[in-house]
């Protein structure tokens, strides 16, 4: 696929699984309604079965790669680098529990659970909300995604907005590329100073900015000349509706609802890991 | 030949801030990537929400900032960082708030002041805010701040400031630099391409 | 009978006295305009830049002045809708507005050609069948079948220009306003698009297009529309105005090469000929007067 393409073109993984014909609304639903669980209670092995689930399903989708290398490169490294400062003595001011020792050059230090916790916690919180909403947006292609928000009562120039945005970077992308090859045909070096630096950004982003803003003109009078203010009920090439899918999937949710807030009631907030209680969840 | 001659008011501002917005969206974005291939020591991601904002008023930079993290998080970052969406708002706010006191001519002392306490100082009470609430706060990747933040915290105790102090530190030269770019760019504008009052 | 003959003659634009400026030009950009266009009719619209030709068009399809806001005089009337007081979106189904550059034209909204030639339409709230019959007629139409599929952007110009034509003659307009559509265009683009123009023009459809390839146009125009610094300095069937050679000159725009070179000849032989417009027939009449 080449530079003209839209960047939610490219994304989508087309697949005939179930979750693609997941109507978008349940697939959306199901990345808020994780999110806010994993963030009431406070248990990183809680957030891991969420995540599994979730890569279970991605993997069936077939978008499971995308995911998780968004998981790798951000949650992990995350958690290598905030453990070991919030876990130990300096990082982290609700220390108290000492969970064991580890030797450091020598020196023993020991090892906080409060910090270790907080540590692992936050971060898988991060990779739960990260893969539910990647797994609606890898599983739903434009057309269902423009479906779902028309459902979803967003107003039709907030949807173009949505979509516009992902066809325009490509096409400014290769232009902004036009202009620093242009540049660096005239001179431009990249091994040069801060201020020189500034000065290249700004050789590359004035006319591109320019070039930017006079399409903007033209196409707002082009979508005008062809009734794009018509106070009509648009017509779209997608209906969205619910199927017994659907409803299978949403009543699994909220029986898992249910049992969740009985665990939370009777068991509390960190039902598996039984972390302490810090300030909040 | 005697005429009357009507005046008539312009319908167009809505649809051009409906194309505007995505387009300050995807600047944002391409910024990043041009940031990154000429090595500019800048984020260069929020420079286009401030310029939306002083070409077409708070909507269209905080709008297009909010989408440009949306944009962001689904394909790169990966979600929740759309909540960094409100970062871009507040941004466009700051951005809003100095062109109406007339701060962003860059030859007043004012404008540089009011920049760095802005953009410096009270920005990262927000992003500070939004790292502890919804990520957990903590030392962030780069070295330096988290030094900053290990320093802060063992010498005070106080979780909140040591993230605090973190932030203020990697946003006081970063966003004043990207305020200032924008207002270059915006100045070099035509007139015509000018929505805002 | 005669009441048939009149229908046919009725114009189909009518634009009295149009005077207008932009909020933020000092002098009106359009003074004083009058002409009509008949059904089936195809206006050129020419002049030097800036002399207000696509100022003029944007005037037919309401852009001017409800997009722009600005200050107007006179009237113009398009398919019986005085454009002042109607809506664009209303205009949008009357009057479809090609644009001079391809790519800034097309929507964003649309994955696929196919759904960019059905743009119009959904805005408009068609039903979907419809939708499918029209967009398939307008893109066999011009020429782009095969290319449904594609993204739009990843067309050629002349291609990407064809779909805007596509788009605007999927919401079947009564008139079709077109600003400079091969300006931008590589010689392959530029005989792509007008081919498309001509067989347009052949089957009846009405046009108002502005132009600089005037070599071309003339095969094709009806009338022709002379502006400069916006006021109308010749308008008559194109062989009056494109043979006015001093006239053209001197406003800056370039008469068809035969024409002039046959203008010059009359001037520096004294010889009296007819003045050829087109290449075909200047060797007609040359071939006669070199017997």
């Amino acid at each position: 696929m080449s530079v003209g393409v839209s960047l939610l073109k490219k994304t989508t993984i087309e697949a005939e699984t179930f979750v693609q014909r997941l109507d978008g609304r349940v697939k959306f639903l199901y990345f808020l309604w994780a999110t806010i669980i994993v963030y009431i209670f406070f248990d990183p092995i809680l957030n891991l079965i969420f995540l599994a689930v979730t890569m279970a399903l991605a993997v069936y989708a077939k978008c499971w790669k995308p995911i998780a290398l968004t998981i790798l490169i951000i949650v992990v490294p995350w958690i290598l680098f905030a453990v070991p400062i919030l876990a130990l003595p300096l990082g982290f001011p609700w220390n108290k529990t000492i969970i064991g020792y580890i030797n450091i050059l020598g020196k023993d230090y020991p090892v906080y659970l409060e910090g270790l916790g907080w540590g692992v916690t936050w971060p898988l919180r991060i990779a739960v909300a990260i893969s539910t909403a990647l797994l609606f947006f890898l599983t739903t292609n434009q057309a269902k995604l423009v479906a779902t928000m028309f459902k979803m009562k967003f107003p039709f120039k907030l949807i173009y907005m949505v979509i516009a945005t992902f066809q325009f970077i490509p096409l400014l992308a290769s232009e902004a590329n036009t202009i620093m090859q242009a540049q660096i045909a005239r001179g431009l070096r990249t091994d040069v100073g801060f201020v020189q630096k500034i000065k290249n950004y700004l050789a590359v982003v004035i006319p591109l900015t320019l070039s930017a803003l006079n399409k903007v003109q033209i196409r707002a009078i082009a979508l005008e000349s062809r009734g794009f203010s018509a106070p009509v009920k648009k017509t779209l090439l997608y209906e969205a509706s619910f199927t017994k899918l659907d409803y299978a999937f949403l009543m699994t949710m909220l029986l898992v609802t249910v049992f969740l807030a009985w665990v939370y009631v009777y068991i509390g907030f960190s039902p598996l890991a039984h972390l302490p209680w810090i300030w909040s969840g | 030949m005697s005429q009357e001659i009507r005046e008539v008011s312009p319908t167009g501002k809505a649809i051009i801030a409906v194309v505007l917005i995505p387009t300050i969206a995807a600047l944002n974005y391409v910024g990043g990537v041009i940031v990154e291939a000429l090595k500019a020591p800048i984020w260069g991601d929020t420079w286009a929400t401030i310029l939306g904002t002083l070409i077409g008023g708070f909507w269209v930079g905080a709008a297009g900032g909010f989408l440009y993290n949306i944009i962001m998080a689904l394909t790169v970052w990966g979600l929740p960082s759309w909540v960094w969406g409100f970062a871009n708002v507040a941004i466009a706010t700051i951005a809003w708030f100095m062109m109406k006191m007339g701060w962003t001519d860059l030859k007043k002392p004012m404008t540089w002041i009011m920049m760095i306490v802005l953009y410096g100082l009270v920005y990262p009470a927000f992003t500070t805010a939004i790292s502890i609430g919804i990520f957990g706060g903590g030392p962030l990747w780069k070295p330096l701040a988290a030094a900053v933040y290990t320093a802060t915290l063992s010498s005070t105790g106080n979780f909140f400031l040591a993230n605090y102090v973190q932030n203020a530190f990697t946003e006081i030269i970063d966003k004043p630099i990207s305020f200032i770019i924008s207002v270059i760019i915006a100045q070099r504008i035509p007139k015509r391409f000018v929505l805002a009052k | 009978m005669d009441m048939v003959w009149v229908k046919n003659m009725e114009p189909i634009i009518k634009v009295e006295n149009l005077t207008y400026a932009y909020p933020t030009s000092k002098d009106f950009v359009l003074k004083n305009i009058s002409f009509t266009v008949n059904k089936g009719e195809v206006l050129a619209v020419i002049g030097p830049n800036g002399a207000g030709k696509s100022t003029l068009l944007k005037a037919l399809n309401g852009l001017v002045p409800h997009f722009y806001g600005g200050k107007y005089g006179g009237r113009v009337v398009v398919s019986g809708f005085e454009v002042l007081n109607t809506p664009i979106s209303k205009m949008s189904t009357k009057v479809g507005f090609v644009f001079q550059d391809p790519e800034d034209q097309i929507s964003g909204l649309a994955l696929t050609v196919w759904e960019e030639v059905a743009f119009g339409l959904m805005m408009l709230g068609y039903p979907r069948e419809e939708i499918d019959k029209r967009v398939r007629e307008a893109i066999d139409y011009v020429g782009l079948t095969g290319l449904e599929k594609r993204s739009p952007f990843e067309l050629s110009g002349g291609q990407m220009q064809r779909l805007a034509i596509a788009t605007v003659l999927a919401l079947r307009p009564e008139v079709i306003v077109m600003d400079e559509p091969t300006a931008q265009l590589d010689p392959l683009g530029k005989y792509e698009v007008l081919s498309v123009i001509e067989k347009l023009a052949v089957s009846g459809s009405t046009i108002v297009l502005a132009e600089h390839e005037i070599e071309e146009v003339v095969y094709f125009a009806d009338k022709m529309l002379l502006l400069d610094k916006g006021e109308a300095v010749a308008y008559g069937d194109t062989r009056k105005v494109v043979t006015m050679v001093e006239e053209l000159k001197r406003r800056g725009v370039d008469p068809p090469s035969v024409t002039e070179l046959t203008s010059l000849l009359k001037e520096k032989t004294g010889v009296d000929v007819a003045l050829p417009v087109t290449l075909e027939e200047a060797v007609k009449i040359y071939s006669e007067l070199l017997r």
